[in-house]
């Protein structure tokens, strides 16, 4: 490889000099920049600029909806709308970096809010939501998005869960119908593992990816929850007696291999291969198997541990939260202005699959017969606790350790995580 | 001796077929993935597994050139991996020269320092890199990118070039200093060509580590069509949809730029054997 | 006029200059921004609430995994790295022969240093996956056992699972450090060897690896430094396994940040800088030992 020489070195000393000043720049300057909201043009009306940082649902429908949202926003409002993509798996480190850095997003969409909320970060419903909008919104999840009296998680879509069953090995294990207690589901489950040639009762998923949602679903469904009456009930005799439940399963090898150390997608995965019985599942997982067109599923209500008992369901949200900055706060209320428009959070909700987060909403999608089970109990789903800040460090702890409950000890592990989230609060 | 004679005769036969062995061990999981880019995405968590696609689907490769994020993705990498080797490779060249041939005060300091920070994994430091950056008013651009990754790659070009400098034995170059080559030509006419090996391979390192970076590429570049590929392919599996297929078939894709280069130079690693010189 | 070989301060600076700035700029500035953070205290967003001294320290070392995260690094430090200085010093001796093919074994081996290897971890979660891996499907198919193994979540498989790959995708370029070494090794020093009779064996170790020993140094040193900040080998192939008993450091580090209890941004660059501590004692332990043995030999 070889180098001119007298050029070399003239480069070499531009390079330096270079270099040099925009370290100096970097050396001077103090602290990093702060909100991005811009000045505009001459006329009366100030353009902004804001920034969403989306996390990313599916490839082709995420991105594909926000850039055109933003290029729509943009012709209403005259502002605009700067969109970053990030995948879900990177998205907590990239708001932890934004954040430490004092250079948060204007918006964030993100699977928790009360922290952030807790550090005086977001504006409240109060700041940046028309009356009209928040009206719309289906009760539970403006509960579950309301923190110290006041709205500042937004709903961005929700999902349910129920329990998914596979009909030809129903059939084949003589199963008339899904089961309605936790009597009949175990004995499902042993009538489908002894089957045999590696069929699986049940698919277990209690590895650290999402074992909160696994837990909650069945811990509803014994009269037991996360907290009551803002006491934490981690460790409640029925949660206790949930748990308990779970690991039996696995001790009498009703499901599948390891079900500590197995993921939502791995159960998923097995699912779709129709060697499994029952799992709990949403929508995503209803679209891979009419699209694979493999398995002949049914969907049903969760059983619960009580004979008659009402099923419950496990609802989750992702939010839409608004950073406080000066100068942003118009453009922000324009931008949940333009999102709850029917035709823009619907159209976004129904391409990446998922469930509605306002009242019209289920008005619309009340047409997709398919849905039907899921959109008689949105209203009423049951959410984790992500209105207690607290919950975003109990949900970690959960994830990192309800799995050990299946080799070790259900009620120790429960205490142990009762005394972290007292602790925490 | 017999064993040697024996040995001789099949050698030409033996050989090659104990390279195909070598080049099996390493290109088997490239194998798998090559298949799994061939079959739908559902086929490739099926339990039980079959070796060969149970479906054949051939649209993928054509799919994901044809994904115009793809194509951006690919053309980021290129450039920042481009950019950043050359920097590399100028910058480190005249550092380990002058290490390596002119004793000088903090010398051992500068190679110690050089190690250094290697020892910091850049997860550790992408929140004093965003920050920098940001108040240069250059995260999103290439630039940032660029210069990154050629400061992360500097201690093992270094390195290994001082390694390669600090071999070549004093005459020759006092050879040539006695005929009047001052540093920098030395450097170049003599030098380079003996090092040559050394320099491929911190070409070859350089360009493959940035090809593959990940983090700071994930925090510093905001803008979709500005991503490199390691980041950008993330978006084929979500925890929502997976297209596993379209991961591996852009994942193969992303290595046959690398192995072009290789191939490329590769026959310069063999450089300084013949350089014999001074005797 | 200086002394031959003897330079002075002005001149090495425009020597080392651009590798100074970019080091300085690019490494030692964030690292910096490091030491701040280990001395901050932090809120679960990542909002920085004020100083904390040293008590980020005292937490991630008072914290319980401690213990089985620093024996999980030396063990997976200590057996990629010399199975790989191993594995390595036999390729280069083969990649350097002369044979019909060669070149195209040369492409292959480079593959798994080209692959990303965030690529690469997810693949290998995938082959080694208990219900649809390739590999349990060979080893089922070949009747070598009659059930799978669950690569991934036995504890006593994992480790080997992650080393394995860990060595996989650190041969090619430790490989090709040897071979530029080798290929500097002028052919007249073999020739002396065989006129000599010496047997192939006894010239490689007499003369072929003591002239190799700056490049394994250098290989060694940096794949210890490489290897104790692998993340994503260990991060993907530990996804599935809840707490910290198959972390090293690095992934340590990283779930202190995020994916913890404790979602500490301030203990997570404690940790980060006790990383570089653990790794600049190793380094500078193994040049010890190496350099005695030189001056010894």
């Amino acid at each position: 490889m070889r180098t001119t020489t007298s050029g070399h070195t003239a480069a070499l000393r531009w390079g330096v000099l270079a270099l040099g000043a925009g370290l100096a720049l970097a050396a001077c300057s103090g602290g990093t920049g702060a909100g991005s909201a811009g000045g505009g043009g001459g006329s009366a009306k100030k353009a902004t600029t804001i920034k969403l940082v989306a996390a990313e649902y599916s490839k082709d429908h995420t991105k594909a909806f926000w850039d055109k949202f933003a290029s729509d926003y943009k012709a209403k409002t005259g502002n605009t709308l700067e969109v970053q993509i990030v995948s879900w798996d990177d998205i907590d480190q990239q708001s932890s970096t934004m954040v430490q850095n004092n250079n948060p997003p204007d918006i964030l969409n993100l699977n928790a809010y009360a922290s952030y909320a807790k550090d005086g970060l977001l504006y409240s419903a109060d700041d940046v939501l028309s009356p009209s909008v928040k009206s719309d919104m289906i009760d539970a999840f403006v509960k579950s998005g309301t923190y110290q009296g006041k709205m500042y998680g937004m709903p961005d879509l929700s999902s349910a869960r129920a329990m998914f069953y596979n009909k030809a090995l129903f059939t084949k294990a003589g199963i008339a119908a899904p089961p309605k207690t936790w009597a009949e589901f175990e004995q499902d489950a042993t009538k489908i593992a002894g089957l045999g040639n590696g069929s699986i009762g049940y698919g277990l998923p209690l590895g650290p990816e999402e074992s909160q949602g696994e837990f909650s679903i069945w811990m509803f469904n014994n009269g037991g929850d996360w907290k009551k009456d803002g006491k934490w009930t981690i460790n409640s005799p029925q949660n206790v007696e949930t748990l308990t439940f779970l690991k039996s399963l696995a001790t009498k090898k009703l499901t599948q291999n390891n079900p500590g150390k197995t993921n939502r997608q791995d159960a998923f995965d097995l699912f779709a291969s129709g060697k499994v019985g029952m799992v709990v599942g949403f929508s995503p997982l209803a679209a891979t198997l009419d699209a694979a067109k493999k398995v002949d599923y049914g969907v049903a209500p969760m059983p619960t541990k009580a004979d008659g008992g009402e099923p419950q369901t496990f609802g989750v949200t992702d939010y839409l939260m608004a950073f406080k900055k000066k100068g942003n706060q118009d453009a922000v209320k324009a931008f949940y202005d333009l999102y709850y428009q029917k035709d823009q959070v619907n159209t976004f909700i129904k391409a990446e699959g998922f469930l509605p987060v306002t009242k019209s909403g289920i008005e619309q999608f009340k047409s997709d017969t398919k849905l039907a089970t899921y959109l008689e109990t949105l209203p009423n789903a049951h959410l984790t606790p992500t209105d207690d800040p607290t919950w975003d460090k109990v949900k970690l702890a959960v994830q990192q350790n309800l799995g050990t409950a299946v080799t070790g000890d259900p009620k120790a592990v429960l205490d142990k995580l009762q005394k972290s989230a007292e602790a925490g609060s | 001796m017999n064993g040697t004679l024996s040995w001789r005769r099949i050698r030409p036969a033996a050989m090659p077929v104990i390279g195909l062995g070598v080049a099996l061990a390493f290109l088997w999981p490239y194998l798998v993935m090559l298949l799994d880019a061939f079959r739908p995405s559902g086929d490739v968590v099926t339990t039980p597994p079959s070796l060969l696609p149970r479906v054949w689907k051939w649209t993928t490769f054509g799919e994901v050139f044809g994904d115009e994020r793809f194509r951006a993705w690919l053309l980021t990498s290129v450039v920042v991996a481009v950019a950043s080797t050359i920097i590399v490779v100028l910058v480190a060249v005249p550092a380990a020269y002058f290490t390596a041939r002119f004793r000088f005060r903090g010398r051992i300091a500068f190679l110690f320092l050089v190690l250094i920070t290697q020892m910091f994994s850049p997860t550790s430091l992408v929140v004093g890199i965003y920050r920098e950056f940001f108040s240069l008013n250059l995260v999103n651009t290439y630039l940032a990118l660029i210069l990154t990754n050629a400061a992360f790659n500097l201690a093992f070009a270094v390195w290994i070039l001082h390694g390669f400098f600090a071999s070549i034995p004093k005459e020759v170059e006092e050879a040539a200093e006695l005929d009047g080559c001052g540093p920098v030509t030395r450097l170049r006419r003599i030098m380079l060509p003996l090092t040559l090996p050394g320099l491929v391979t911190a070409t070859i390192f350089t360009f493959i580590a940035a090809w593959n970076e990940y983090v700071v590429a994930l925090t510093l570049m905001l803008d979709d069509n500005k991503k490199p590929l390691t980041v950008g392919i993330n978006s084929y599996v979500t925890g929502y949809e997976q297209n596993w297929d379209q991961l591996f078939g852009a994942s193969i894709i992303a290595i046959v730029p690398v192995v072009i280069l290789f191939a490329i130079i590769e026959k310069h690693l063999v450089g300084g054997l013949t350089a014999g010189s001074v005797k | 006029m200086k002394r031959r070989g003897e330079a002075s301060g002005p001149v090495a600076l425009l020597w080392l200059g651009p590798a100074l700035l970019l080091i300085a700029g690019v490494v030692v500035y964030p690292a910096v921004e490091l030491v701040k953070a280990s001395l901050s205290r932090y809120s679960i967003t990542g909002l920085r609430k004020g100083d904390a001294g040293l008590a980020n320290f005292r937490g991630v070392l008072a914290n319980e995994s401690l213990g089985t995260v620093l024996t999980n690094t030396v063990v997976w430090v200590v057996a990629v790295v010399v199975l790989t200085i191993l594995v390595s010093l036999g390729l280069a001796q083969f990649l350097t022969k002369e044979f019909w093919g060669r070149r195209v074994v040369r492409w292959a081996v480079i593959v798994p240093w080209a692959a990303s290897l965030v690529i690469t971890a997810r693949l290998f979660s995938l082959i080694y996956s208990y219900y649809y891996g390739t590999l349990n499907a060979v080893l089922l198919g070949l009747h070598v056992v009659d059930t799978p193994i669950d690569f991934l979540g036995d504890d006593r498989w994992i480790m080997p699972s992650m080393v394995a790959v860990g060595v996989f995708v650190s041969i090619p370029f430790t490989a090709y450090v040897f071979v530029a070494g080798l290929h500097a090794i002028p052919g007249e020093v073999y020739e002396a060897a065989r006129i000599d009779g010496a047997s192939p064996w006894k010239a490689w170790r007499l003369i072929t690896l003591p002239l190799l020993r700056p490049a394994v140094l250098v290989a060694t040193v940096l794949n210890m430094i490489y290897v104790f900040n692998s993340f994503p080998i260990i991060y993907t192939l530990n996804e599935s396994n809840p707490g910290f008993g198959h972390d090293t450091t690095i992934t340590f580090m990283y779930k202190l940040a995020f994916k913890s209890a404790e979602k500490d941004v301030g203990q997570s660059a404690a940790a980060g800088l006790f990383n570089v501590l653990l790794i600049l004692v190793a380094v500078v332990a193994y040049l010890r030992v190496s350099r005695w043995r030189e001056e010894e030999s």
